[in-house]
């Protein structure tokens, strides 16, 4: 069965999506994500969608979906290169995209995705500006 | 709209600050295409600042009852752009001229 | 609906997996590419039609489309039909309100795609299928 595939960078993985996925193939992405998440302790997803030029409520659904679930496992997603006209369609379709972070590009989107690994100790509490010198900090 | 979005494609501008001085009246259909805007660009993975907001215009869409809580929105021009810098990681310094020096 | 307007060109697809599914978005932007829609209006018809033909085959069982390229006037649309013979819609108002759906989805096909298209028309009887029109104009 035809499969999209995952690409590993470091603490991250990587999804370019570059065709008009049936409903079963997403599903497959779905899992397939899921399950490398879990295996590898992925710390964030990368799904690139500058290729498609439609996102429609299974599509958008899948993208949500990964996202709750990479959340469980302690990872962030981002979505990154949606098309003008995919992001117009779906505001008028009335679909928000629930705990997903977007960037307009790959590059974006890794830096990103480093920024909340960066910033990820939750031991620690960073201070607010407004009290900053009262409250502890993270040892520099 | 279109030609924002693609403008921030081909930019790969991180904020967009959409600049309404020399709109004259705002109804509900420019709020709303407004805001439609708005949600695009964050979709996209940018954000977009509404600057040049009249007290007139700040009046008719509280009166509309348009929610605009989940945009940002500044008077001036200048004060938009000031956000952008911070939002993007800069700020504006100045540099001593020699007569500061 | 109206009086029958011209067609001038009109296609007929299956719809009873989800590789039909693609066969319909597909077609539909070609369509719509030829009827010389603006990007975005494409990506709005193909999103309708992707959400309706869907639920052609998850609710209805499996069904066809139609895809009509029609003139009014002086305005060319395109209009889609969905048809399938499977259980019919109970309650059409419920079932076109944002966020409902008997099955595992977001609820917003019926709903979303009569937001992205310029026409929208529904027939539905428990018992007799379900016929849904819809049509994008310049």
């Amino acid at each position: 069965m035809d499969r999209i595939p995952i690409l590993k960078m470091g603490p991250f993985l990587l999804v370019t999506i570059q065709v008009d996925m049936h409903d079963r193939l997403a599903m497959t992405l779905q899992d397939d994500l899921t399950s490398r998440i879990a295996d590898t302790g992925a710390r964030g997803v990368l799904i690139d969608i500058s290729a498609l030029e439609m996102v429609d409520s299974f599509i958008g659904r899948m993208i949500a979906n990964i996202a709750g679930m990479a959340r469980i496992l302690d990872a962030h997603t981002v979505v990154t290169g949606m098309q003008p006209s995919v992001a117009i369609t779906l505001v008028e379709l009335g679909l928000s995209l629930p705990g997903v972070r977007t960037a307009l590009n790959v590059e974006r989107g890794m830096s990103l995705l480093q920024s909340f690994l960066d910033d990820s100790d939750p031991l620690v509490e960073e201070p607010s500006p407004v009290d900053e010198g009262a409250g502890a900090g993270p040892e520099e | 709209m279109e030609s924002l979005l693609q403008r921030i494609v081909q930019t790969g501008a991180e904020v967009a600050i959409i600049d309404i001085t020399g709109v004259p009246t705002v109804d509900t259909l420019v709020a709303q295409h407004l805001i439609k805007t708005v949600t695009a660009a964050r979709l996209m993975g940018a954000d977009c600042i509404i600057s040049g907001i009249r007290p007139q215009i700040a009046a008719t869409i509280v009166h509309l009852g348009v929610d605009l809580s989940n945009v940002d929105t500044k008077a001036t021009l200048a004060d938009a752009f000031r956000l952008a810098l911070r939002r993007t990681g800069h700020s504006l310094g100045r540099t001593p001229t020699r007569s500061e020096g | 609906m109206r009086a029958p307007v011209p067609v001038l060109k009109s296609d007929e697809l299956p719809i009873r997996s989800s590789s039909d599914v693609v066969v319909v978005r597909q077609l539909v932007r070609t369509r719509a590419i030829e009827a010389a829609f603006s990007l975005v209006d494409q990506t709005r018809i193909v999103t309708a039609a992707s959400e309706l033909a869907r639920n052609t085959l998850e609710y209805g069982g499996g069904g066809r489309a139609r895809i009509d390229v029609i003139r009014e006037g002086v305005r060319t649309g395109l209009r889609i039909t969905f048809e399938d013979k499977g259980p019919g819609i109970a309650n059409l108002e419920l079932a076109l309100t944002d966020g409902y759906t008997t099955g595992r989805g977001l609820g917003l096909g019926l709903g979303g795609a009569r937001r992205l298209m310029n026409d929208f028309q529904i027939e539905s009887k428990p018992g007799e299928g379900t016929r849904v029109v819809v049509v994008r104009w310049h």
